[in-house]
């Protein structure tokens, strides 16, 4: 089973302190000071497909991973590491324009990739990415390419060389069931999912390939159809009253009779 | 402007779904100027009689399927839509609502935006805001392509509850054993525990990273039965697997609006904070004075939360044994 994973690796806005965020006359915000990383449903998605491969190993079946970012070069590091947890294959697409709320343009991208590249069996994406949060891309890939999609998935097992089984979130519970592929699964909320870190070993032996480099001029890309306007900064600040008081029982008392106990006695 | 409400009615929140439609209808769309018709999808035949009394519009489609599958609504949609002409579709929060706005969209060749905070549309154009760059940013996008799709971000309008219509217009439809092509099989509903009563508690107490084990979360979910809080936990706990998922705030799980809540371990990631941000009065309680969600609270102990907790009960006995 040939199953791609694509991620999207962002600056970890978290890092910012309130002076750092401002929009510019281009609608941006300048991040290239701070590292980048993957969102946790990228990290999931790719965690889960090298669970898939382990269990194709003890199943004695064939599940070849290949992973594909359409990023500036930003995210060559992970890249690297994926080839170090040894991912068949690993591809960079070379963005040429601003992506980051271009939802079908990235999918356009990755549906040519699938059909015009590199056939694949299924396609994993985390659900949203970091800074665009557009939740669209991986809805959008299943529809250009006319697959079924499993949306919010959590868990995935393999059934047999054309079935997986898949647990996903849906509101108010979880729906578990085997489906065919192919098929595109966009993965949630999925607990014990952290992407594992790659031996020194593997990292000398595997983590050295060349990543494959496309430009995007390979690929046709479609009108979008929402236009960004415009950025606001949301500033969330409160009073932040700090409590004094010799210990934790002294502040734990002001706290309850200055603020807990008047408010919970108010009917 | 021609809408249709779309609510999947075949899990269990299909009032939740058409009291947050009716809520966002309220807010942000003329009624002069609006002509609306909700569709319900439902699986079971019990629960078509309740359904007119959650239509949150003049009109009702009422579609029978098989099973909730976002294909199946899909597939209905586009027989029953086929020669419409609306301009606008509103979908719910949920999971089921943001995945099917973007296809359907998709398949319409309209235009989609999904987790919606604001709007402000004409018949041929809409300008929509939502969050970006993990909750720190708010974006606006002009939606140029009818018809335009929409799905609300999660507690960003109050539920509205429905006005019983004597006169509601209800056509029938049944779409039973249409989608024989889905590749599904071996299919489990797995329900969980309903995390509503998480939206209006009076007092929440949620944990954050710094709790760092399962211990710690039991603990502070000890503490909050004993002070009769509700519970809440931030995504890194949940996704660790230290508390359940269900009790996720923030921009995934419940938007919540207590009077009090208190934070304990929590750095304040904006997403997180999303779910706790309509609080009245917020108390963080934290090792860390630099830490995002000192400033972004209404009082702040900067103490180990195990002992100030601790501390804090033996109040709440104190006071209840003198009350009883």
């Amino acid at each position: 089973m040939r199953i791609l994973v694509c991620f999207k690796a962002a600056p970890d806005v978290e890092m910012l302190i309130d002076e750092d965020w401002a929009v510019d006359k281009k609608l941006k915000i300048d991040t290239s000071f701070v590292k980048n990383t993957l969102n946790t449903y990228d990290e999931s998605a790719l965690e889960i497909a090298l669970n898939l491969r382990d269990a194709s190993e003890a199943l004695g079946t064939n599940v070849e991973l290949s992973t594909l970012t359409v990023d500036g070069g930003g995210a060559t590091a992970i890249l690297k590491t994926l080839y170090a947890l040894r991912f068949t294959k690993a591809v960079r697409i070379e963005p040429q324009e601003d992506l980051r709320f271009r939802p079908a343009a990235t999918a356009a991208i990755i549906c040519q990739y699938v059909l015009h590249h590199s056939p694949q069996d299924a396609v994993l994406l985390g659900r949203q990415s970091d800074i665009g949060e557009n939740a669209k891309t991986s809805l959008l890939v299943a529809e250009m390419l006319g697959w079924p999609c499993i949306s919010q998935a959590t868990h995935i097992e393999l059934a047999d060389e054309n079935h997986l089984m898949v647990t996903h979130q849906v509101d108010d519970g979880h729906i578990r069931q085997r489906i065919r592929t192919p098929c595109v699964f966009s993965v949630g909320d999925a607990p014990c999912t952290s992407l594992r870190v790659p031996t020194l070993r593997d990292r000398m032996q595997y983590g050295k390939k060349a990543v494959d480099v496309l430009s995007v001029e390979d690929f046709q890309l479609p009108v979008e159809t929402e236009t960004l306007t415009g950025l606001e900064i949301l500033r969330h600040a409160r009073a932040g009253v700090i409590i004094e008081g010799k210990n934790p029982a002294e502040k734990a008392r002001v706290l309850y009779e200055e603020h807990l106990k008047p408010m919970l006695s108010q009917k | 402007m021609k809408f249709k409400c779309i609510i999947n009615g075949c899990l269990s929140h299909t009032r939740a779904q058409a009291e947050e439609l009716n809520g966002f209808i309220s807010r942000f769309l003329d009624p002069e100027a609006s002509d609306g018709t909700t569709i319900i999808f439902y699986s079971q035949k019990d629960e078509r009689k309740a359904l007119p009394g959650l239509v949150p519009t003049q009109r009702a489609e009422l579609v029978r399927i098989d099973r909730y599958h976002p294909e199946s609504i899909l597939d209905a949609l586009a027989r029953i839509e086929y020669s419409d002409d609306a301009d606008l579709y509103l979908f719910p929060s949920g999971f089921a609502g943001s995945e099917i706005a973007v296809r359907w969209a998709f398949r319409q060749k309209g235009s989609s935006l999904v987790q919606v905070k604001h709007i402000d549309c004409t018949r041929d154009r809409v300008i929509a805001k939502k969050t970006a760059y993990v909750d720190h940013v708010l974006a606006t996008f002009r939606l140029d392509r009818r018809p335009f799709c929409l799905s609300p971000a999660r507690g960003c309008v109050d539920r509205l509850p429905i006005r019983a219509r004597d006169n509601l217009v209800v056509t029938e439809h049944d779409f039973t054993g249409l989608n024989k092509g889905i590749r599904a099989h071996d299919f489990h509903w797995i329900p969980v525990e309903h995390a509503k009563h998480f939206e209006n508690p009076r007092f929440l107490i949620v944990g954050g990273r710094g709790l760092q084990n399962k211990e710690n979360v039991q603990f502070l979910k000890n503490m909050a039965d004993a002070v009769g809080a509700e519970f809440g936990i931030s995504r890194a706990v949940a996704l660790n697997a230290w508390g359940p998922m269900h009790r996720l705030i923030g921009v995934s799980g419940t938007i919540a609006k207590p009077e009090i809540c208190i934070a304990a371990g929590v750095s304040g990631a904006a997403a997180f904070y999303a779910g706790i941000e309509k609080s009245k009065f917020i108390i963080a309680i934290n090792t860390d004075p630099l830490a995002r969600i000192i400033k972004s609270s209404d009082v702040v102990v900067i103490d180990d939360y195990k002992t100030v907790m601790a501390e804090l009960l033996k109040f709440f006995t104190f006071d209840g044994a003198n009350e009883a």
